[in-house]
């Protein structure tokens, strides 16, 4: 009973904070947009903007991953991107901070169903430049075990990575990262949440250049493309990953120079 | 609710246009008693049989993706007279399918019973119309019965998702008989049989020996795309030798039409190379799934029926392998 009153308290002071917010209708009608904008975009304007360009299929072939690539480099100043599939049991996917890269990422989701699915890209002026799409899938990608379980040794190869490191222009790389984990969501049966939940791109320096926050839905064995800002020389960038359980992952990738483009 | 496109795109309404007109199909196939006979016309496959050999009949399906105006019909399945009955290969999509298939056996060759009804593989359009035919006559080899065993519930839901009302009352019936001998005599004729595989973990092709007519199942596709889901690429390529070398008159390929010289097998060879060499040359470059789906498709397949589709489709069935062959593993430390 207590709790009861204390959690009607806490409610009750939340709801005196909301502030009144203009959002803007969703031209996809998702009935979770209010909500998601609530919770993953709660500060700042929101507008619908064309210059937020997002690939993915109009069909999911495989509920398990869904490949989807972002590019907001038509934006200036972006401090933030997220990606939410709105009907998923756990929306949010993930959030790139792209400090010394370009406002660009492939990554590959689950689908427990078909879903609208929003990517709100922040840029310095608070602003959440927002574009969506909806994905056609079967129903069960966030609730079925993971591949790997399949296999009684799954744990040998965790945190195995393979990687591509290319160069793209005389200013940017282009990396894609695959790396062996279950990302299981904990939603099915007997099997708790246990996914990589971080991963850091910094110079040979140590500045960062980009981070990653990814949750439940990014796919079994996480395979992400970005494109950090790299000298025309060749250039070491120090990869850094960890998971829910604490394990750390940590690996160079050398980017060649701009000689052979 | 097929996809036809896959671009850069901002808004989903090419989703909404395809998705509310499959809607307004469902709509116009409701299961009301005062639109029955609407219903039926909606909802009737309208088979027809050709003879490709003699006393040997092939039901071609549209080179197509299943959708709801055709009700899935995108397959080819066959039916031969033999001495004492009837030999069936495949049997469709649904079970609306499966009935529909033996009326047609039946207005075609009267009376006869049906000795033997073959599965090339596990593929959903190829075998969830075994309901409407005697379960103990239907053959596959071990793997294909493994196969549907495992998928088939999970490919029947799907098929609904997709064709509604079309699937009503299918269920996923695996053969009874496993197959593992070279040649078997049913009804007076003797048949020739391949255990092959590449399309699937298992394709089972039949050749009948009188005619000279092999049925290749999905190992063969002829002016439609072919479809990769469990594909192994070079499993497929060595059956496609083995297809090559076997002696025939003609050839039904699983999609597309009846072929007297072998084109459909060159064409699926052709087909697999550019597509593999493709998504090589794609993940070497590290392209996302999403870039890779647009790339151009070289101009000699563009006539193949829902190549788009189907190209976007292997990107997903195909990258995954590809991206562990051929990035290399990263010296990591703890």
């Amino acid at each position: 009973m207590l709790r009861t009153l204390v959690m009607f308290a806490a409610l009750s002071l939340t709801a005196t904070h909301v502030h009144a917010r203009e959002l803007p209708p969703d031209p996809l009608e998702s009935v979770m947009w209010q909500s998601m904008a609530d919770r993953f975009m709660p500060d700042g304007d929101i507008v619908f903007d064309d210059k937020v360009k997002i690939m993915a299929p109009l069909s999911a072939e495989n509920q398990f991953h869904v490949p989807i690539t972002v590019d907001a480099t038509a934006l200036d100043n972006v401090e933030k991107i997220i990606a939410v599939a709105d009907l998923n049991p756990i929306p949010l996917v993930l959030t790139i901070r792209p400090q010394a890269a370009l406002s660009y990422v492939g990554f590959r989701l689950k689908l427990q169903q078909t879903s609208p699915i929003h990517v709100g890209v922040k840029t310095s002026d608070g602003v959440w430049h927002v574009a969506g799409v909806i994905v056609d899938a079967a129903g069960g990608g966030c609730t079925a075990p993971a591949a790997a379980h399949g296999n009684s040794n799954w744990m040998k190869t965790l945190g195995q990575t393979r990687a591509y490191a290319g160069r793209e222009t005389l200013s940017n790389a282009r990396l894609t990262l695959r790396m062996r984990h279950p990302m299981d969501t904990g939603l099915a049966a007997g099997i708790p949440a246990f996914y990589m939940n971080e991963l850091v791109i910094k110079d040979d320096d140590g500045q960062v250049l980009a981070e990653v926050d990814m949750y439940e839905p990014v796919s079994e064995n996480p395979t992400l493309t970005l494109k950090p800002l790299v000298g025309s020389a060749e250039s070491v960038l120090r990869v850094s990953t960890r998971d829910t359980e604490g394990n750390v992952f940590e690996f160079p990738l050398t980017v060649p120079s701009s000689a052979g483009l | 609710m097929a996809s036809t496109s896959h671009h850069l795109r901002k808004s989903a309404a090419p989703f909404s246009q395809a998705r509310r007109r499959a809607l307004q199909w469902m709509v116009a196939g409701c299961g009301c008693a005062a639109c029955g006979s609407i219903n039926a016309r909606l909802l009737d496959f309208d088979l027809s049989a050709v003879e490709i050999a003699s006393k040997t009949w092939a039901v071609l399906g549209r080179t197509d993706y299943f959708d709801m105006s055709n009700g899935g019909n995108i397959v080819n399945v066959a039916f031969i007279e033999v001495p004492d009955g009837i030999v069936v290969i495949d049997t469709g999509p649904s079970k609306r399918y499966g009935d529909a298939l033996r009326a047609l056996i039946e207005k075609t060759v009267p009376g006869k019973p049906i000795l033997r009804v073959y599965n090339t593989h596990h593929h959903p359009d190829h075998f969830l119309g075994n309901q409407s035919f005697d379960a103990n006559v239907i053959a596959a080899p071990q793997q294909v019965i493994e196969n549907i065993t495992i998928d088939g519930n999970g490919f029947a839901d799907n098929m609904y998702r997709i064709l509604g009302d079309w699937m009503r009352g299918t269920l996923p019936i695996a053969p009874t008989v496993a197959l593992s001998s070279e040649s078997e005599q049913v009804g007076g004729r003797k048949f020739s049989l391949f255990y092959l595989s590449g399309h699937t973990s298992s394709d089972f092709v039949i050749r009948d020996d009188q005619t000279g007519v092999v049925f290749a199942g999905d190992l063969a596709f002829l002016y439609r795309a072919p479809t990769t889901p469990h594909a192994q690429i070079d499993a497929w390529r060595e059956s496609l030798d083995t297809l090559a070398a076997i002696d025939k008159d003609l050839l039904l390929p699983g999609h597309g039409p009846s072929d007297p010289k072998d084109e459909s097998l060159s064409q699926t060879r052709d087909y697999l190379d550019w597509l593999y060499g493709t998504l090589s040359d794609a993940v070497s470059r590290g392209l996302t799934m999403n870039e890779a789906m647009i790339l151009p498709i070289s101009p000699e397949f563009e006539g193949l029926g829902v190549v788009r589709t189907e190209f976007e489709r292997s990107v997903v069935h195909l990258y995954p392998a590809l991206e562990d062959a051929l990035y290399p593993v990263i010296e990591i430390s703890q």
